[in-house]
């Protein structure tokens, strides 16, 4: 009961309110910044070589207005908002008129999530389990040798090291794809062949996603685990006679978790935002670029369909990991 | 020791891959067989008919090879899609947002992605390449009424709707009045403004009353990179609400139909109708080659190179970096021009800058003249295009029929143009050697180029303005300017004069380059001047917050025939609103009654009436010239690289039968002129 009281209710309270003024704040920041999607929709017709008719802006300006449902004040638009949001619903997409919001999330998600789920993890468990080994044994050789090659690769700027990638593996020696998330002409389906070519044009993305995440995960875990070792308890452990396998599990790797696993229930939620840069190099679909596309249109809706989904994440993410972190850490369990 | 050895290791492996993309061309001269489209004039009954002929002959072309061979590889075939009967181009503007949305009478719909450019047919389309308009579902010119408040447009027999529907009459009445009928689709305000009615007197003629004096009218269905398209009745008219129409699967008179399409919108694929010979493109031109033709969006150049290398794209439009890389990577790659400047130099639109005259000093003449003598123009197009733009000194490029009717007839008058600069000193500021220094410049930077007077004017233009920093202090001294102990230019209230120049942040395009070569200059000049990139750069200088642009100087010219209306019309002061609210004018929101009643008087001309329509809008770039709203500069320059592996009879510019692009409509009529290489 005293767990609930002290720890959950002030925690859940948090989580909502941090949700409610995150969305607001999504709702309320695009209408400030000087990018009005009528306008926006006008120039991006006409920098797309139409011509209108300027004669007529005037009334193609009053129809988009209304098509847009940008009519009314903000507090009536922002009733309206939360109405949708109750339903699912975000609306439809300016930029990409009239196609609603939730489809094009529904198109763009299965990518970004199957791409950085599956890469976050795999660099985490990576990064981490080299990073501790190599952190506990930081004067052997191969240490040594791995975080040279660290040391290399996390000061290259992403879209560089990504790009090598592309250059070395499609056009070099060809063994994957240079664009796309499938074959042209290939259409969706639960068989071998498509998930084969799916797969075939992940590699490329993810392995410059995980050979980035990895790095960063080993450098601090390295970190971590060499203050650690340093640390009276583990010394003590050494001269007790405690076996070198169950100090590196037990007494060094577990208590260098803990910030680890905040940082991954951090990335996890941040998935929804996308992977801009990946998209771009390899022209990957997902959120990435949806989300960017809406911000530079000024499409509301869109923006916020992709934020709410992320704070959302987030901010779930940040709750089930308060909620689990006494497991994790004996020193923050209450009752 | 070993980070030295890694630190070694990745440099070479950076150096090898540096090394491998940057092969020096070689030109050599080789017989090519071209096809070509020739107009000529025959006499049949006593009188002039232009007859149009396609021929095939043998000519010698200048060729770029590379030393980097490329291996023969079998064609693969995509997806069971035989590559080699397979055309794929590059989509210019990107992957497409709304994928399975093709109603393209609503909004922006990613139409260059095969839909304007190959599956359907307008009334009219522009080809700026042979400066002829093409009657597509139009059988002829449109016929007005003395009055110009009645246009009878004549349709072509024998169209059908891919699914099989024959094309009539009818389908236009229907759109006309749908278009009406809707708020929501693009042209319904410009229909309600100007159609009172639309009949169909039989299946082939449509005859459109209209509510006031419109000799322009029928521009609307002429295809200049959009128009308003023709909807086919037969589906349309079973639509509840066709704003909301998705309009999938797409049904076209053009000569292919849809056959797929990517759900995340980075490839579209169509495929040649069985009956192909019922659309306008096999009624005029023949059979198109390609049996499937694919547009592939590419989220970034690096991609689209390394596809092309790997000859996975046949046509491209690439940045100047880029194309230079193609053409240095791949023996099979070939650009628009086969020797320097590379480049297509005939696209109908002028890049150069654009002051804001609704404020500050902008808004003054003598201001904006100053900044344009302060620009030595082959610096200038030096640093922003490396000598490849074709110079214009007025406001429209220098290319199609526009030199022979505007821009040589001008030379005089551009000659004994006067500057005043204050106490009786004049200054004649046109330049006739501004083409020719732009040459030495060219040749200095080790590129071979024709030195006879024909070629200087088409590659590097007529004429420009002269380099003249002295005369544009005096014009700035004249109107209260003055400089500070440093040599930099105060304002006329004493306070530092900074010019911020804005433009797309896309360092590739043509408007950051010109506003970046802008800064350079100005700040030679003793200016603050700044280059200010944006994201959101359409939106600001629309609502006029802004100093100066890096944004066309002039709305784009049709690319075909003399009219000017399009781009004088822009500058109808009836258009420019307040700042703060987007102009539905020229961003420069300049004009003046002069100008108005230029405007009024060739909306009042038949456009038929070729001199008359040349006179009044020379008058109009004369006023331009004199109040210089926005710099020309030079014109739009394509960058397109075309792989021959699979594909060869491109519209170059030694045989440009067509325009270039696969982004603009009239790529149709290009599809029956490609020939397969049969690798």
């Amino acid at each position: 009961m005293e767990f609930v009281k002290q720890y959950l209710i002030p925690r859940l309270v948090q989580y909502f309110l941090v949700m409610f003024v995150g969305i607001t704040a999504v709702f309320i920041l695009p209408r400030l910044a000087p990018s009005d999607p009528v306008e926006r929709t006008i120039t991006q017709l006409r920098s797309q070589g139409s011509y209108l008719d300027p004669g007529t802006m005037d009334e193609f300006i009053e129809d988009l207005t209304e098509m847009y449902g940008l009519g009314g004040s903000w507090l009536e638009q922002y009733g309206a908002f939360w109405q949708r949001l109750f339903h699912a619903d975000f609306g439809v997409s300016f930029f990409q008129f009239p196609t609603p919001v939730n489809e094009l999330i529904r198109t763009a998600l299965p990518w970004t999530a199957a791409l950085l789920l599956t890469t976050t993890v795999i660099s985490w468990v990576g990064g981490n389990l080299v990073g501790g080994l190599a952190g506990y044994f930081n004067r052997k050789r191969w240490s040594k040798a791995l975080d040279s090659v660290v040391m290399i690769i996390r000061p290259l700027p992403y879209y560089i090291m990504s790009f090598a990638l592309l250059l070395l593996f499609a056009y070099v020696v060809r063994w994957f794809p240079v664009s796309g998330g499938t074959d042209i002409g290939r259409r969706a389906a639960f068989n071998w062949p498509f998930i084969k070519d799916v797969l075939r044009h992940a590699f490329l993305p993810a392995l410059s996603l995980v050979i980035l995440g990895g790095a960063i995960w080993f450098q601090t875990m390295k970190l971590i685990v060499q203050n650690v070792n340093a640390e009276a308890f583990v010394q003590y452990a050494k001269l007790g006679g405690v076996k070198e396998g169950r100090i590196v599990s037990r007494y060094v790797i577990r208590n260098a978790m803990l910030p680890q696993i905040t940082g991954l229930a951090l990335a996890l939620g941040q998935i929804f935002s996308g992977a801009l840069i990946t998209e771009i190099v390899f022209s990957y679909p997902g959120l990435g670029t949806l989300l960017y596309n809406a911000i530079i249109t000024g499409d509301y809706n869109l923006i916020m369909g992709i934020t709410v989904i992320s704070i959302v994440a987030i901010t779930t993410a940040v709750l089930l990991i308060d909620l689990l972190y006494p497991l994790f850490d004996p020193r923050v369990r209450y009752a | 020791m070993r980070k030295t050895f890694f630190t070694v290791w990745i440099v070479l492996v950076v150096a090898s891959l540096i090394l491998a993309a940057c092969g020096t061309p070689e030109v050599v001269e080789k017989p090519v067989e071209v096809t070509r489209v020739v107009v000529e004039t025959q006499i049949v009954e006593g009188a002039p008919v232009e007859v149009t002929k396609i021929v095939k002959e043998v000519v010698t072309q200048e060729v770029v090879v590379t030393a980097t061979p490329e291996p023969k590889e079998e064609a693969p075939d995509v997806l069971g899609l035989p590559r080699n009967e397979m055309f794929i181009a590059g989509q210019l503007t990107g992957r497409v947002g709304t994928p399975s949305n093709f109603n393209e009478w609503v909004g922006w719909k990613w139409r260059d992605r095969g839909m304007q450019n190959l599956a359907n047919e307008p009334l009219w389309s522009v080809d700026f390449a042979t400066g002829q308009i093409v009657p597509g579902l139009a059988a002829g010119d449109a016929v007005y009424n003395a009055d110009f408040t009645e246009v009878t447009i004549p349709l072509r027999q024998g169209v059908a709707w891919d699914d099989g529907t024959p094309f009539t009459s009818a389908d236009v009445v229907f759109t006309i009045e749908t278009l009406i009928k809707y708020e929501g689709l693009n042209s319904h305000n410009f229909m309600v403004d100007n159609v009172v009615s639309v009949t169909a007197p039989d299946d082939y003629t449509v005859v459109f009353k209209l509510k006031q004096s419109n000799s322009r009218f029928h521009t609307t269905f002429l295809d200049r990179w959009g128009s308003t398209w023709i909807m086919p009745k037969h589906i349309f008219e079973t639509v509840a609400d066709p704003v909301t129409f998705e309009f999938n699967p797409f049904v076209g008179t053009g000569p292919y139909k849809l056959h797929s399409f990517d759900p995340n919108g980075y490839w579209t694929i169509w495929e040649k109708r069985a009956d192909w010979d019922k659309s306008p493109t096999g009624i005029i031109f023949g059979e198109p080659k390609p049996k499937y033709v694919v547009f592939q969006a590419f989220a970034n150049e690096g991609a689209k190179i390394l596809a092309q290398l790997t000859h996975q794209l046949d046509a491209v439009d690439l940045s100047a970096e880029g194309l230079k890389a193609a053409l240095a990577q791949g023996d099979t790659n070939r650009a628009y021009q086969p020797t320097f400047p590379w480049v297509v130099n005939n696209d109908p639109a002028l890049t150069g800058l654009t002051f804001n005259t609704a404020k500050a000093p902008y808004d003054n003449p003598d201001v904006r003249w100053a900044l344009l003598l302060a620009i030595d123009i082959v610096e200038y197009e030096g640093q922003a295009v490396d000598g490849t733009g074709t110079l214009s000194p007025v406001h429209v490029p220098s290319l199609g029929s526009y030199p022979a009717d505007y821009i040589e007839p001008m030379q005089q008058w551009l000659s004994d143009f006067t500057l005043d600069l204050g106490n009786g000193e004049t200054f004649k500021p046109y330049d006739t050697d501004a083409p020719k220094r732009l040459v030495v410049y060219v040749k200095d930077r080790g590129y071979v180029v024709s030195e006879e007077a024909v070629m200087v004017a088409k590659t590097f233009g007529l004429g420009w303005y002269k380099y003249a920093p002295d005369v544009a202090a005096k014009l700035l001294e004249k109107n209260g300017f003055s400089k500070d102990a440093d040599g930099k230019w105060l304002l006329p209230d004493g306070t530092p004069w900074r010019i911020e120049v804005m433009s797309r942040s896309d360092m590739s395009h043509l408007e950051f380059k010109n506003a970046a070569a802008a800064v350079q200059q100005w700040k030679k000049f003793g200016i603050d001047a700044a280059h200010v990139p944006s994201d959101n750069v359409s939106a600001l200088t629309g609502n006029g917050e802004f100093d100066v642009a890096g944004n066309w100087p002039a709305q784009e010219p049709w690319g075909a025939g003399a009219d000017l209306y399009r781009v004088l019309d822009y500058y109808n002061s009836a258009y420019i609103e307040p700042v703060g609210t987007l102009t539905k004018a020229h961003t420069s929101r300049w004009s003046t009654p002069e100008m108005d009643d230029v405007i009024k008087r060739l909306r009042e001309t038949d456009p038929a009436n070729t001199a008359e329509v040349i006179a009044i809008g020379t008058e109009g770039l004369k006023l331009l010239v004199k109040e210089m709203p926005g710099i020309p500069t030079f014109g739009y320059i394509g960058f397109v690289s075309w792989d021959q592996t699979y594909w060869t009879n491109w519209p170059g510019s030694e045989n440009p039968y067509n325009q270039p692009y696969t982004h603009w409509g009239p790529f149709k009529y290009m599809t029956p002129f490609l020939e397969p290489t049969g690798n």
